[in-house]
């Protein structure tokens, strides 16, 4: 909670901006601009956009993954992991923002590119991975089942999983 | 090939008379694409949106748009695609129709286990500028039915009748799939579509890509195929790909094969696929030795690009050249066309072929489908 102070005060501080509470005539907006700097850049890694993103795994799937290798992962091309049981990978919903995010860092696809790609797949019948609604679903799935990996923002993760990665 | 990719199939002359209920297939086919439309434009469904569900005795049902229809706890799914057609070429030929819908069922029993087959229904509609009435060309087709099975990405079998895995395009040849109406020559017109046999297939990772590999042979006997067209007797083969996950990926192919008491053709080629940005795809593929049907040495290639222009709507430009065997004359074609996908589901295409001379090979002419997968 209080590391998302620093946030809230840039909210309030673009909500004083915004309401004219602070200067908004352009020779007199510059210290409002100034302060809104200074207190973004005391603002933390945490919450939304800056947040960490970490792959999760069971605790006792032992294994290392390097970022290529997760995008091999959800894209359905690797799926065995190397004891030769299957990847259950887990996404969220397709307008979910961390989703989103996840897909810009390791796919590194647009949606666009992305439902071509699947449509592709489809004629094999291949599906894209398995969609959960929330990020404490898939903490708790992959949590129950050691073949499963999924993604969480990294302030979520807790000892129920294994965090493989962390994506900035 | 499959019929639903087919530009020009003649109506049967033994179908029934369509006439009565085609203006109503052809206007549930467009309030569908209509729908489809205003989807996108009020905000389209994400790609992996749940369109419909229902739990039941069997666990839950559901339906995604273009994913198919899940049944359960069954471990089957049922999905598909279907086209609408029509052409006009030059010299006054036109002809279009709706194809039947193409049946994908899939069944995954087992995490080693995933079994797939491809039903076709033949033609629901079909008109022809030269024939007077619409007709009907109804049939069950099976143009893929095989089993995979494995328990490692390096090393799988698959077994059953598949598409020959030559090249960028005939492994995935379905009109939702590719980018114009029509089709390259060295696909169509060399070598089987099909494999009835057996595949090992597997895939090695490195970093930022992936070494893919397949060795196949016909060890059964074909089964549903073209009487006008009969695959090669004996036929073994194999492909190799590097594809990166940047964008870019390199193919190679070679495949043998025997007619039935003639001699041995081999065939080379290669294939590429490079995209520099989100909005641009370029590919082309090669082909060069002999043809399954034809003696001879062949060659042929085609390079096609695609640029997003707008959202949603692709503007695609393809040369081919195709050297066909014995005393036949090369022809050089080039494939202008706008394709429009307002979603993932749907497809709207439109291209124009022009041909440095007319050849029984490849007309020109304006050809447009439009292709929904369910």
């Amino acid at each position: 909670m209080a590391a998302r102070i620093p946030g809230l005060v840039l909210l309030l501080a673009r909500f004083a901006i915004a309401k004219q509470v602070l200067p908004t005539r352009p020779a007199a907006r510059t210290p409002g601009l100034v302060l809104l700097l200074a207190l973004s850049l005391l603002a933390p890694a945490t919450g939304g956009e800056r947040d960490g993103v970490a792959v999760i795994v069971h605790p006792d799937r032992r294994v290392e993954l390097s970022v290529d290798d997760v995008a091999q992962i959800y894209l359905r091309r690797k799926r065995f992991w190397s004891d030769g049981s299957p990847v259950v990978p887990l996404n969220l919903p397709a307008a979910d923002p961390l989703r989103e995010r996840f897909s810009r860092l390791v796919l590194r696809q647009n949606e666009r590119r992305l439902a071509e790609y699947w449509n592709r797949q489809y004629f094999y019948g291949v599906l894209p991975p398995a969609t959960l609604a929330s990020t404490e679903g898939v903490r708790r799935y992959v949590a129950a089942d050691p073949n499963a990996i999924g993604y969480l923002p990294a302030a979520e993760v807790d000892g129920s999983v294994r965090a493989l990665l962390r994506l900035d | 090939m499959s019929d639903a990719t087919s530009q020009s199939a003649p109506p049967s002359r033994g179908g029934r008379p369509a006439a009565a209920w085609a203006p109503l297939l052809a206007t549930l086919l467009v309030w569908v694409g209509a729908g489809a439309a205003r989807a996108e434009l009020s905000g389209a469904p994400p790609v992996d949106a749940e369109a419909v569900g229902l739990d039941t005795a069997i666990g839950r049902v559901e339906y995604r748009a273009g994913r198919g229809l899940h049944l359960g706890d069954t471990r089957l799914t049922i999905g598909g695609f279907t086209t609408a057609e029509a052409e006009r070429l030059e010299g006054g030929e036109s002809a279009g129709g709706i194809e039947g819908a193409n049946f994908f069922l899939f069944f995954d029993p087992l995490p080693y286990v995933h079994l797939f087959s491809e039903l076709e229904t033949g033609q629901l509609v079909g008109a022809a500028g030269d024939q007077r009435g619409a007709r009907s060309h109804l049939r069950l087709g099976v143009d893929r039915a095989y089993g995979d099975f494995g328990a490692s990405d390096a090393l799988g079998l698959r077994f059953g009748k598949f598409l020959t895995p030559i090249g960028r395009w005939n492994p995935v040849p379905a009109e939702p799939f590719v980018w114009t109406a029509s089709e390259p020559l060295i696909v169509e017109n060399v070598f089987d579509d099909t494999v009835t046999g057996a595949m090992l297939f597997g895939r090695a990772f490195a970093p930022r890509g992936a070494l893919s590999y397949s060795l196949y042979g016909t060890f059964l006997d074909p089964f549903d195929f073209d009487p006008g067209e009969p695959p090669a007797e004996h036929s073994a083969g194999g492909y190799v790909e590097w594809a990166s996950l940047d964008g870019w990926a390199l193919g190679a192919s070679y495949f043998a094969s025997e007619a039935r008491g003639g001699p041995w053709h081999h065939l080379g080629g290669v294939d590429g696929l490079w995209r520099p940005s989100a909005r641009i795809e370029l590919s082309g593929e090669a082909v060069f030795g002999e043809g399954t049907r034809e003696n001879g040495a062949l060659w042929g290639l085609y390079a096609q690009a695609v640029v997003e222009t707008i959202d949603t709507l692709y503007a695609i430009g393809r040369y081919e050249h195709f050297a066909p065997p014995g005393d036949g004359r090369a022809i050089d074609l080039y494939d202008v066309g706008l394709t429009w996908i307002p979603v993932y589901y749907l497809r709207l295409k439109v291209d124009y072929r022009i041909a440095d001379h007319r050849d029984e090979l490849s007309a020109p002419g304006l050809r447009s489908s439009l292709s929904l997968l369910f």
